[in-house]
Order: structure tokens, then C-alpha cells, then sequence
């Protein structure tokens, strides 16, 4: 598939998982809930930088179409390329073997290489957040961005890279194999 | 996929199955249960012949009229089940229900025994500890006015296990991708003479808005398109007793869910010591089952090759 096309397709599954949630407040007081956050590991494994500026620009984009974009958007967009990114860079740039989750173990890896880059995404955009808006309770925000950020990705993340990468042919990338845009 | 990924997969599916109540919750109850069934059936149907399109129109190319038989069929046992549960289950409370719908445990290695398969002595011991699980949960909170509903849930749990077995034999013979496309539609045209059958005005009997569709839509993708195709592909490589046995941690989710959510979602779950004993025996009935150190030492030998 052209580049062009893999990029469109990765923005078209973004905004199909994403846009329900804005519009359905799934848990009323809980409004941030994001199973979109289960996209990250998939696409940096799988696709590598594009798919981490996917994830970056289509939560940003939910932001502006959304009527949420605010300065804290800002932090927000590094975060959300950034979390991915480290997916990234410790399962694809810094692996010593090819990607896979056939064992205990290596589920086990990939699990603990989520909550890093969940505990980054909260570092980032929690500060900023609790800067520009005093008024947000910090400790909550936090807890919230880390949920989301581990629970969708291990519950629903791990399933659907198992079924990518066994059973429909997708190729985890590895150093040598990488795409460029 | 190996059996320890097809377990995890079998989880997931459980997991996206117990959400339903938290997404029902936010459809609005003039939509039928048939509607919300058919509609989202058939979106997550399209969904995959989208995604799938080409590897579908392949598939088909062989055997065409069995697998569209096949699905058929299994829509029609899947819908016949469905309804039993719902008649059933009025007799009961939301957590009392979600253990009497675990029978299909019980009843399934006696299903395989009638079919002639082998049942292993690990299942049986599984099946006897969410057994007990289910009789604790259901010590006190059970009357025998809600015998009737008991026996048509129980139905309903055979029907149910018949179901798993078909879907795990049609799944190691055809497309897993296929099959969960032509369920979907197939389930999406059962439901839809179910649901002009109560509603005969359908589509403009749903009270139609942003919200609305909204659900409609995560349901679509998340408890029928995703977790079909998962459940259709990991039963390839799980057996129907093992299945079975992992889909009876629904009542661990729910339970949480219920626990956890507030009670305009769903219907909170009061924890009693019976209840937290039921729960502790299904999990413990799935470790048994799921942590099997034979087909563990398999899925090392298949993580080699």
C-alpha cells in the first residue's frame, strides 16, 4: 500500500474510534474517557513515526473539532507523539529480538513498556495542565490520563496486536524495515 | 496464535461483551434489544467486508452455500438463545442473572459427551468449581418463583453450548474472517425479522440522535465487529470446554463493573461474602482451565517455529 494511503487509512481507524466517544459521554463525571489511547502501541509498533504523528494530530484534531483546544492542547500533541514514540523507540529502535507477544514474558515486557509510556504522557500534559488551570484537581487529571493509557491499550491494544500480527499478516517493524514518510 | 494469546483474546471478547450493559445504558429503552442487535450487526458486518473485502469475496469462492447455511444456522441458535435469556432473566436480579447465564459451563461437557468428544478430567474439575461458584452466589437471593425462569435460562445454556461447538468446528474449517462477516450479517438479518416482529415501524421507531448513533456505533465496533472476529479466531486454537469455561469470567467483570460504576449506568452489585465466593470459585475454575502446564509447554514449541 502507497504511503499516502497507509497514513490516510491510519487517520480514517483514528477518528472511527475516536469521534463516538466525544459524542457519547460514556461515564457521566468521567467524561474523559479515551479507548482511542488503545491505538498508540498499534501504531508504533506497526507503523513506527508516522503512526506516532497520527496519533499526535488526531488528538488535536478531536481538540479543535471537539471545541476543547486550549493551550494545554499543546502539551497534549507532544504527549500524545511523544508516549507513542517510546513504544516505539524501546520495541522497534532499541530491541534486541523482532517484536512478539507469544510468551508470559514478553506479554510481561510489552505491559511494563506501556505503563513507561503512559507515566510519560502524564508527566508531560499533568504539570502543564495544573499550571494553566488551577482550578482542575492535578491528582485526578493524572489519574485519569494514566488510566486511559494503560487500561485501553493492555485490555484491547494486546488482543488486537496478537490478531495483526498472527493471524492477518501484519509485520511488527524491526530496525532494518522501517517507513519513511 | 498460540493458546496462551487465544486465552487472552478469549478474555478480551469476555471483557467486551460485559460492557454491553454500561453501553445499553445509554440507549434510550424505546430501542428494542432486536434493534439494537440488528443495526449493530449489520454496521460491523460492513466494517469488516471494508476492511476485508478482497480475503471475503476469495473465501467465498469456495463452498459459497455451506458457509452461508453454516452462519445462518448459527445466527438462528445465537438469536433463539438470546431470546430464552431475556425471557428469563426477568425473574432475576442483574448479578443473580449473570451467574444463572454461567450454566452453559455446566451443561457444556455433557453436550460434548451426547456429541461423542472427549472431555478432560481438567474441564470437568473447572466446570465443578464454577458450579459451585454459581450455586454459592445463588444461596439466598433464590425463591421458588424464579424456578421457571431458571429452567428457560437453562435452555437457553444448552442451546448456548451447542453454539460454542458449532462456531469452534465451522471456525477451524473456513475463513475466520469470512465466518465472522457472514455472522454478522446473518445475526444482523435474524434480529431484523425479531425486531419487525415487536417494532413494526423499525428504523422510524428509533428515537433517532447524536447520542444514539453514537452508541450504536462503539457497540458495533467494539462488542460485535472486534469481538467477533477475535472470539472466531481464537477459537481455532481453544477448545469449546475452554472457551466456554473463559467466557464464565463475564460474571467477574460484571460484578466489578457493578461494583465499580455508578448505579445510573448499572444496576449496583451489593458484594456479599456468598457473592465474593462465587466470584473467587469461577476464577479459580478458569486458572484451572486456562493454566494448563501440557498445552503451556505447546504454546512454548510453537513460539519456536
Amino acid at each position: 500500500m502507497k504511503k499516502w494511503k497507509t497514513l490516510l487509512a491510519l487517520f480514517l481507524v483514528y477518528f472511527i474510534v475516536a469521534v463516538p466517544f466525544r459524542v457519547m459521554g460514556v461515564i457521566p463525571g468521567f467524561t474523559d474517557v479515551r479507548p482511542v489511547a488503545l491505538l498508540g502501541p498499534i501504531y508504533a509498533v506497526f507503523f513506527g513515526v508516522p503512526g506516532c504523528w497520527v496519533m499526535a494530530v488526531g488528538n488535536l484534531v478531536m481538540d479543535a473539532v471537539g471545541g476543547s483546544l486550549r493551550w494545554s492542547s499543546i502539551p497534549g500533541f507532544a504527549a500524545n507523539f511523544l508516549g507513542p514514540y517510546l513504544i516505539y523507540w524501546l520495541c522497534v529502535r532499541r530491541a534486541k529480538k523482532p517484536f512478539s507477544l507469544r510468551t508470559g514474558r514478553e506479554l510481561l515486557k510489552h505491559c511494563w513498556i506501556i505503563l513507561l509510556s503512559a507515566a510519560l504522557q502524564t508527566v508531560l500534559i499533568t504539570p502543564a495542565v495544573a499550571w494553566i488551570y488551577p482550578e482542575v484537581d492535578a491528582g485526578f487529571f493524572a489519574l485519569i490520563v494514566m488510566l486511559n493509557d494503560t487500561a485501553f491499550p493492555i485490555v484491547f491494544g494486546i488482543p488486537i496486536m496478537i490478531l495483526l500480527q498472527e493471524e492477518l499478516g501484519f509485520r511488527p517493524l524491526t530496525k532494518e524495515k522501517e517507513m519513511i514518510v | 496464535m498460540n493458546y496462551l494469546q487465544a486465552n487472552l483474546c478469549l478474555l478480551c471478547v469476555t471483557f467486551c461483551w460485559s460492557t454491553e450493559v454500561v453501553i445499553f445504558a445509554c440507549i434510550p429503552d424505546a430501542v428494542s434489544p432486536f434493534a439494537v442487535t440488528s443495526i449493530t450487526f449489520l454496521v460491523g458486518g460492513a466494517l469488516l467486508f471494508l476492511a476485508f473485502g478482497r480475503r471475503i469475496a476469495t473465501g467465498l469462492r469456495a463452498d459459497r452455500k455451506k458457509q452461508l447455511l453454516r452462519c445462518l444456522w448459527i445466527s438462528v441458535i445465537n438469536a433463539g438463545y438470546n431470546t430464552l435469556y431475556q425471557f428469563g432473566l426477568a425473574d432475576f436480579d442483574v448479578s443473580t442473572g449473570a451467574f444463572t447465564l454461567s450454566l452453559t459451563v455446566v451443561t457444556m461437557p455433557f453436550i460434548l459427551l451426547l456429541m461423542r468428544s472427549r472431555v478432560g478430567w481438567r474441564t470437568w474439575l473447572s466446570s465443578g468449581i464454577v458450579l459451585a461458584g454459581i450455586l454459592f452466589a445463588m444461596v439466598g437471593v433464590m425463591s421458588r418463583a424464579q424456578l421457571p425462569g431458571l429452567s428457560i435460562i437453562a435452555i437457553g445454556c444448552v442451546m448456548r453450548a451447542y453454539y460454542i461447538i458449532k462456531l469452534n468446528q465451522y471456525a477451524r474449517e473456513h475463513d475466520p474472517v469470512v465466518l465472522s462477516a457472514l455472522i454478522c450479517v446473518s445475526g444482523g438479518v435474524v434480529s431484523y425479522f425479531f425486531w419487525m416482529a415487536v417494532q413494526p415501524n423499525t428504523f422510524m421507531g428509533i428515537p433517532w440522535s447524536p447520542v444514539v448513533i453514537a452508541t450504536l456505533a462503539i457497540y458495533s465496533f467494539f462488542v460485535v465487529a472486534l469481538a467477533i472476529t477475535l472470539n472466531v479466531f481464537a477459537q481455532r486454537r481453544a477448545t469449546p470446554a475452554n472457551a466456554t469455561i473463559i467466557y464464565s469470567t463475564e460474571i467477574v467483570f460484571s460484578v466489578i463493573l457493578g461494583a465499580v460504576l455508578p448505579s445510573s449506568l448499572i444496576d449496583p452489585v451489593h458484594l456479599t461474602p456468598f457473592l465474593v465466593v462465587g466470584v473467587v470459585c469461577v476464577v479459580v475454575g478458569n486458572l484451572i482451565e486456562i493454566l494448563d502446564p501440557g498445552k503451556m509447554r505447546n504454546k512454548g514449541e510453537e513460539a519456536v517455529t
